[in-house]
């Protein structure tokens, strides 16, 4: 490897470079002058906009980057890559959005510079863990993903909850990416080498010790289990949900949990593959039952989500379970092992994308006026809010999975993949468990619509910006709910994982 | 006796010396400077293997950053307070000891017993090689480039996190 080698790479990683671009601009902006912090949002803006440019031209491209062997690199740039990119991105935007009119974030006005700057490390992370292909870059980029999301987790409320709430999610998070290094470095020790396609090529030909084999991978299972919030590596989310400011809670709900996905299909797929048959469906090797893990994984979450957001009285609690139990219904995708059923875990994800950040921006919105995230609290909003109203219950059915939302879509698209596969038991248990979620998210309509209040409050007036917003959220779900071709062919095109 | 096994037994001795003063000694402070003697001289153990890199990584993140936040944390909690810790509760005395004789065992047994490095015909020429600075640093900047360029972006989010975090003010 030489240094035309690594220049003319330079090419693969261009949507990397913008977002580190930014990043700096944005320290340098904030340094030079402090005053203009209204800016901010909208160099990022420009940021992100740039980045999806080359992102878009990316696709199609399917190559290995920053090559460590002839058929081998750190980074591949594939369609898998770049639609998980495009969710980022776009969850980015949104996000960046909800700051701008966010009541916690005008309060730290100061440090806004140091909020979009961590921001950004963000995105870095997510970008460079979506299309990492070796177990080093991998790490690295999680531990850049996480250490900026610690810090604004706890960026807002000077108070000691929200610290202890930012505090443990640093120890949690330590904990589980020690645990991950400690699976990475088994795997190297066993193999020689930290690229999953080296590994996959190795262990092809060469039997280890199944149970050492087994412990390393599901010490990595626990780290990318640990970034999706799945069940029993959970409790981190609903606390450090509570306590980050809304826009953040938002952010970690979608993108983070997306980037980890991409990572976790990503070393399942390579690593352990060993051929795809022409109906899809992915041979993996019989080292380890990928299968029973990921239906255990999942149907743990569903459960344990759903189950205890039936009792959770905070709005952003509650939803922060709602979200490990859509984390366990995305892992069902994973479970059936074939390109049918990667499809609909992508397909949901772009519907979990509008649908999680529109019912937290709604919520955000709400406490923004009324001060509170209780349930008990919006009682008779939907009188006095009817806009907002309608729209959060928009978002919180879609979730739930009613027709004719687009969260109805993409639960079809993962129930047929399943049912297909054979897996009719694991169906069952998931469409029970989505009878369960009805009641919880039902439960927030009741005390909007049908709980009689007998004071009279003022009708409170939304900004045109702010309405404009939740339109673009909801509309998406509409239009996805009854014509759902655009993101079913999307989803398909962008299945290519480089190497197969 | 070349200087190599002279250089090994020094060191080792120092070694095995700071370590035992180091679990001995009641005052924390004590302890950890004496932690810092045994980081010292595990660097020098690492260089008679040839391990160049390892060394001064030793010095530096071990003996250098590591022990000044160990001591840092030592000075901001109460100290007094802690050097009565094992009186309170002296079963955990037992079962420190425990735990350092089980591993004690294990790391026995593997050397004697176990023979793990019996399977690995490496020749001894390339493992020199691969310790040494330059070769680290080639990987670094041709294969890793892009891990390193990432832990460049890591390190300014973690300090400007931390910049953050310390401005904080608590209500």
């Amino acid at each position: 490897m030489n240094i035309d080698s690594i220049i003319s790479d330079l090419i693969f990683i261009k949507p990397e470079i913008a977002i580190a671009a930014t990043l700096v601009l944005i320290v340098l902006v904030d340094l030079i002058s402090p005053k203009s912090k209204t800016a901010l949002p909208y160099i990022s803006l420009l940021g992100i906009a740039i980045a999806g440019v080359f992102v878009v031209q990316q696709f199609g491209t399917a190559e290995f980057a920053f090559k460590t062997s002839l058929s081998s690199g750190m980074f591949a740039a594939d369609d898998f890559g770049s639609f998980f990119k495009i969710i980022v991105l776009l969850a980015s935007v949104f996000v960046i959005f909800f700051s701008i009119s966010s009541s916690e974030i005008k309060s730290v006005n100061d440090h806004l510079g140091e909020y979009y700057t961590l921001m950004f490390g963000m995105i870095l992370g997510m970008f460079f863990m979506v299309s990492a292909s070796d177990l080093v870059l991998i790490f690295i980029s999680i531990e850049l993903l996480s250490l900026s999301s610690y810090v604004l987790a706890g960026f807002v409320k000077n108070t000691v909850r929200s610290s202890e709430a930012s505090l443990k999610y640093v120890i949690y998070g330590g904990v589980s990416s020690g645990i991950m290094l400690f699976g990475i470095s088994l795997i190297y020790g066993l193999t020689g080498t930290t690229n999953l396609y080296e590994i996959n090529s190795i262990i092809q030909i060469q039997s280890f010790p199944h149970i050492t084999f087994l412990i390393a991978t599901l010490f990595i299972t626990v780290g990318l289990g640990f970034k999706i919030s799945a069940a029993p590596f959970h409790f981190w989310t609903p606390d450090v949900y509570e306590g980050a400011p809304l826009p953040i809670t938002a952010y970690l709900s979608v993108a983070s949990k997306a980037a980890g996905f991409a990572v976790l299909i990503r070393f399942i797929k390579i690593t352990f593959i060993n051929s795809i048959d022409h109906h899809g469906n992915w041979e993996l090797l019989n080292i380890i039952d990928w299968r029973s893990i990921i239906v255990l994984l999942s149907i743990l979450s569903m459960t344990l989500g759903n189950f205890t957001a039936l009792w959770q009285d905070n709005l952003k609690r509650m939803l922060a379970y709602s979200s490990i139990a859509q984390a366990g219904y995305m892992l069902l995708g994973i479970a059936v092992l074939s390109d049918q059923g990667l499809t609909a875990t992508m397909i949901y994800f772009i519907v979990y994308l509008f649908m999680n950040l529109g019912a937290f921006f709604v919520v955000m919105l709400i406490a923004n006026e009324i001060g509170s995230e209780d349930i008990e609290d919006y009682k008779g909003l939907g009188k006095t809010m009817p806009f907002l109203g309608v729209t959060l219950a928009f978002f919180l059915l879609s979730l739930a999975g009613i027709p004719p939302t687009a969260g109805f879509i993409g639960k079809v698209v993962l129930f047929i993949a399943l049912v297909d596969a054979n897996m009719i038991a694991v169906a069952v248990i998931a469409l029970l468990n989505t009878v369960v979620s009805l009641y919880y998210y039902v439960r927030v309509l009741k005390n909007l619509y049908l709980v009689q209040v007998d004071e009279e409050k003022p009708v409170i007036k939304l900004s045109f910006a702010n309405g404009f917003v939740i339109i673009l959220l909801a509309a998406p779900i509409l239009i996805f709910g009854v014509y759902f071709t655009p993101i079913v062919n999307f989803a398909k095109n962008s299945i290519n994982i480089l190497g197969f | 006796m070349t200087l190599e096994i002279v250089l090994f037994v020094i060191f080792a001795l120092v070694c095995l010396v700071s370590g035992i003063l180091m679990v001995t000694r009641v005052n924390p402070v004590i302890s950890a400077l004496f932690l810092v003697v045994n980081f010292g001289s595990l660097a020098g153990l690492y260089l008679t293997l040839n391990a160049q890199f390892i060394a001064v990584a030793q010095v530096i993140i071990y003996a250098g950053a590591i022990m000044v936040f160990f001591l840092f944390v030592i000075m901001l909690i109460n100290p007094e307070h802690e050097k009565r810790f094992l009186e309170y509760k002296p079963q955990l005395k037992i079962f420190a000891v425990a735990i350092a004789v089980l591993v004690f065992l294990q790391i026995a047994y593997i050397i004697l017993f176990s023979k793990p490095s019996e399977g690995v015909s490496r020749e001894v020429a390339a493992s020199v090689k691969a310790g040494t600075i330059e070769q680290i640093g080639r990987e670094l900047f041709t294969k890793y480039v892009l891990p390193f360029e990432a832990v460049g972006y890591l390190l300014l989010s973690a300090a400007i996190g931390a910049l953050v975090l310390a401005k904080k003010k608590f209500k």
